[in-house]
């Protein structure tokens, strides 16, 4: 493969997913700037290895190549949090799921959840960052349990039931009567 | 389906990871009963709230004509460079270098040739580790068998569309080995079927996949971190066996499972 036909087929293949390599990026650094350059550090490493890309036979190409390129941006915003700010080791967000108010809601009575869209933007901010990243993954982009476990490098159980786990904390925090306060939020990470 | 067993199977029902079968029986449940149903409101009431477009972050445009340029830049780099190794090579005008090519490549034939033929073997004691691996896995807490079942009518086809083969699962219980179920594991580069037997609390994993290579049959028995590993190349499978059942025993099970 030339180096024009390599570039023309990345850009075919690969540079349409750059709105979700940018939404997957922003959501797990949790900052602009720091999501534009993981994803040009994400892209480049995504050029130099494209030579190498095939991705599993039995997915259609587009979500062969949006899942590896994602795999990336996942990767790289790992490497990037750690390097660039302590951002404390993941032991214990397990833990940190179990809310206070998991143990006192009462299931019948969490009616309704709302659907303010900067009450959700919030709490997915607050969700720990392994569980938002399943989220992330599954609602916004779309990919399968299977994807998600390939690109996380998880079992496809963990992916279950990171996905379980996050939903029910985001409904708890939703359909909470109080508002979340940030030092919360800051507690959980 | 009862309520917990649905609280489980809602969140994969909604995410369409569920087969027909696992789906029809949550659909009825939901039928059935108004808690469950409310549940899935609030479900799906969240789920479009975070696939709402707006949620989601945008690049600039700015940002994407960067990242456009950059990754331009990288392929105009990748192409000089290349360009240049090619210079180097016609630089050489003179022939001299050609004994050299001749001596490197006898060297890395030979070389190559040794390699292949150690790696042949190792090959073997990788798939051995790997599978032992696998069987260890599998006795921590809930990594046994995806599908549980002492029915070979569900085993088996709960493998199909899942692996590129169909693995036979014989049913041993009348000679005291009991079928408990089955998963998917990865070993030697691709998926296989692993066929989990019991008998007094001995797991027995079986790892099957496609013999490509010639069948003999002989069954190889090796030891390792106290437990048996059996292998033999069936005529269709190839198969591998790992219990921390004692030796005679677990032969005793190859047999019958090579004999069906």
């Amino acid at each position: 493969m030339t180096s024009q036909e390599k570039l023309r087929r990345f850009e075919e293949q690969i540079s349409p997913h750059l709105k979700s390599a940018y939404n997957l990026a922003k959501w797990l650094t949790r900052s602009h700037e720091d999501a534009e350059d993981v994803v040009q550090e994400a892209f480049l490493r995504a050029f130099s290895a494209f030579d190498g890309f095939r991705g599993e036979d039995a997915q259609p190409q587009n979500a062969k190549a949006k899942a590896w390129l994602l795999t990336i941006v996942r990767n790289t915003s790992m490497t990037w949090l750690k390097r660039n700010r302590n951002a404390g080791s993941t032991l214990g967000f397990e833990e940190a799921l179990d809310d206070p108010r998991e143990r006192s809601a009462d299931p019948e009575e969490i009616l309704l959840i709302s659907c303010d869209r900067e009450q959700v933007r919030r709490a997915l901010e607050q969700l720990p960052p392994d569980f938002r990243e399943a989220i992330v993954l599954r609602e916004m982009e779309g990919l399968s349990y299977r994807e998600i476990s390939a690109t996380v490098g998880v079992p496809l159980g963990t992916v279950m039931s990171r996905l379980s786990r996050g939903r029910d904390w985001l409904r708890r925090i939703l359909s909470s009567p109080r508002p979340v306060e940030p030092e919360e939020g800051a507690a959980l990470r | 389906m009862n309520c917990d067993d649905s609280r489980i199977y809602l969140p994969a029902y909604l995410d369409d990871e569920l087969d027909v079968a696992e789906s029809l029986r949550v659909q009825k449940h939901l039928a059935e009963c108004g808690d469950c149903q409310q549940d899935q409101d609030e479900q799906l009431i969240l789920r479009s709230a975070l696939r709402d477009p707006d949620l989601r972050a945008h690049p600039s445009v700015d940002f994407s004509n960067r990242i456009e340029a950059a990754v331009r830049r990288a392929a105009n780099d990748e192409a000089r460079s290349r360009r240049s190794w090619r210079f180097e090579f016609l630089r050489l005008e003179s022939f001299r270098w050609l004994p050299a090519v001749a001596v490197l490549l006898v060297v890395t034939m030979v070389g190559a040739f040794v390699i292949t033929n150690s790696l042949r073997s190792s090959h073997q004691q990788l798939i051995a580790n790997a599978v032992l691996a696998g069987h260890i896995r599998s006795l921590q807490p809930n990594h046994l068998i995806d599908v549980p079942s002492s029915d070979r009518h569900t085993v088996k086809p709960w493998f199909q569309g899942r692996l590129d083969f169909s693995p036979p699962v014989p049913d041993l219980s009348e000679l005291g080995w009991m079928l408990i179920g089955g998963r998917l594991d990865y070993v030697d580069g691709r998926s296989v079927a692993v066929i989990v037997y019991q008998r007094r609390m001995h797991n027995i994993n079986v790892f099957l996949w496609p013999n490509h290579g010639s069948a003999d049959d002989a069954i190889r028995q090796q030891e390792a971190q106290g437990y048996q590993i059996l292998h033999w190349n069936g005529a269709e499978m190839t198969y591998w066996v790992v219990s921390d059942l004692n030796n005679s025993e677990l032969l005793e099970f190859a047999r019958a499972l090579r004999g069906h």
